[in-house]
């Protein structure tokens, strides 16, 4: 499944790079993260808790940084997580690229997201709108901060 | 999966037990989608309560006013059988018969339906379109939500988590009300809709139309009502439809999935609004 994102910031694209690049605190803009830590090896450890309807899931795993080329304003992550007591996992894989666009910065997020295990029960519509909020929230609020700096 | 069930007789114990338990109980009424959930793990309440016994749930009559109360635990075959809601609208019981089998028609209850609160139901757009309501209670009180505004997102509805879904009462029918449901099942007879549109029409002494109400299924995270499409027929003869019934693509969000791309649903809720519109007018 393949979604794309983008938002727009009032602000230079220097600023917002070292602001996602800062992992812990750009995954705090996404809703239902908790304790993000760095684990070693460029990689972060964390959970992620998603409600649909009444099932509720706590994703456990980790993100990595796989490519940053700062001059391009460019990156790849990937992002594994499991639910041990549901059982189901997802893998994603995002690229991010900072655009700067007559002062302002366009951030652009391509997901390509893989749905494995009983998580997969929920269909594909439902991942996908899931996914879809997740990430336009993520954009704004990234958005937000660094305005806000 | 261990959980405590409870089975209480009234309405009163019921709430009070949802109360105390907050997230770790959940209901139970025909089970047909609960019980999946419960065996694939995704649910693990400590307390499950089942609303079965409780027998002021129950029932289909006539109200006061020349509506329709059909109680949350009524089940859909009842519903699809009852006298009284083939006298309200033949279009509700089509709506009701058109889910799945009978085995889960028999089985799967009206406030199943509403608080289960998938996109791609038949009841929902039909009991919108109507101008239903639901019933809500809870031990803080009781409140009354438009079936329109019950569901939010996929398998998400705006009840509280200690609510009880009690009733779902239909307003009286204004005269002269012509009402459809149509769902669009390409692949077999028992699945979910591709696309499913209800309908209420009214027309004025000239034959134009007065007024239109249109919900969409299974084209976005809760049943669609297709405004614009309402605003454009109001006024319109009949044989004038084609062009509002294609403002329904500017309303729905359809996902691509099992049963077909965004794009073929775009089309397929265009062609059967269409047809429901003239089923409605001829
Ligand atoms: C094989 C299959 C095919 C299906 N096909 C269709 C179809 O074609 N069209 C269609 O419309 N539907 C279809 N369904 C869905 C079916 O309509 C729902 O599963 C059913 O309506 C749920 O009702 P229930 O009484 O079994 O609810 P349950 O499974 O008991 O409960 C469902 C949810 O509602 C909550 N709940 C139940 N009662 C209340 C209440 N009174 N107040 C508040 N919350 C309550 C429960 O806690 C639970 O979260 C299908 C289901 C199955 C299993």
């Amino acid at each position: 499944m393949k979604f794309t994102h983008t938002a727009m910031v009032a602000v230079p694209r220097a600023k917002v790079w070292a602001q996602v690049m800062d992992v812990p605190a750009a995954a705090r803009c996404v809703p239902g993260v908790a304790s993000v830590r760095p684990s070693g090896n460029g990689k972060y450890e964390g959970t992620l808790a998603v409600q649909v309807g009444p099932v509720r899931l706590v994703l456990d795993g980790d993100l990595a940084i796989t490519a940053r080329d700062e001059n391009a304003g460019t990156a790849a992550l990937r992002a594994e997580a499991k639910d041990s007591r549901v059982g189901g996992a997802i893998r994603a894989t995002m690229s991010l690229a900072l655009a700067e666009k007559g002062g302002e910065t366009e951030i652009r997020i391509e997901t390509d997201l893989a749905v494995m295990g009983r998580l997969g029960e929920f269909g594909q519509a439902v991942i996908k709108r899931k996914a879809d909020q997740l990430m336009g929230d993520f954009a704004e609020c990234l958005a937000r901060q660094a305005s806000a700096r | 999966m261990t959980f405590e069930y409870h089975e209480p007789r009234e309405l009163g114990p019921a709430l009070d037990l949802l109360a105390r338990h907050g997230q770790d109980a959940h209901l139970i009424a025909g089970g047909t989608a609960t019980v999946l959930l419960l065996r694939q793990g995704l649910l693990r309440p400590g307390h499950v309560i089942g609303l079965r016994r409780i027998e002021s749930l129950g029932g289909i009559a006539r109200t006061s006013d020349g509506g329709l109360r059909i109680g949350a635990m009524a089940t859909h075959r009842a519903v699809e059988r009852s006298p009284m809601a083939r006298a309200y609208s033949p279009a509700l019981t089509d709506a009701f018969a058109s889910v799945a089998t009978i085995r889960i028609r028999n089985q799967a209850t009206v406030g199943g339906n509403l608080a289960h609160a998938d996109p791609a139901q038949d009841p929902p757009p039909m009991l919108a379109a109507f101008g239903a309501t639901v019933t809500a209670r809870s031990s803080r009180g009781e409140r009354t939500i438009p079936v329109a505004d019950l569901a939010v997102d996929h398998f998400t509805t705006s009840l509280a988590g200690d609510e009880i879904i009690t009733e779902v009462v239909l307003p009286p029918i204004v005269e002269g009300t012509r009402a459809a449901y149509l769902k669009f099942l390409p692949k077999t007879a028992d699945d979910y809709a591709t696309v499913s549109v209800a309908a209420t029409l009214r027309l004025a002494s000239d034959g134009t139309v007065a007024a239109a109400s249109i919900f969409l299924g299974a084209v976005g995270p809760t049943p669609i009502r297709a405004r614009r499409v309402e605003d454009a027929l109001r006024g319109r003869a009949r044989g004038d439809i084609g062009e509002a019934a294609a403002l329904v693509g500017e309303e729905i969000d359809p996902v691509d999935d099992a049963r077909g791309s965004s794009e073929y649903k775009r089309r397929m809720a265009r062609v059967w609004t269409e047809r429901t519109l003239a089923q409605l007018l001829r």
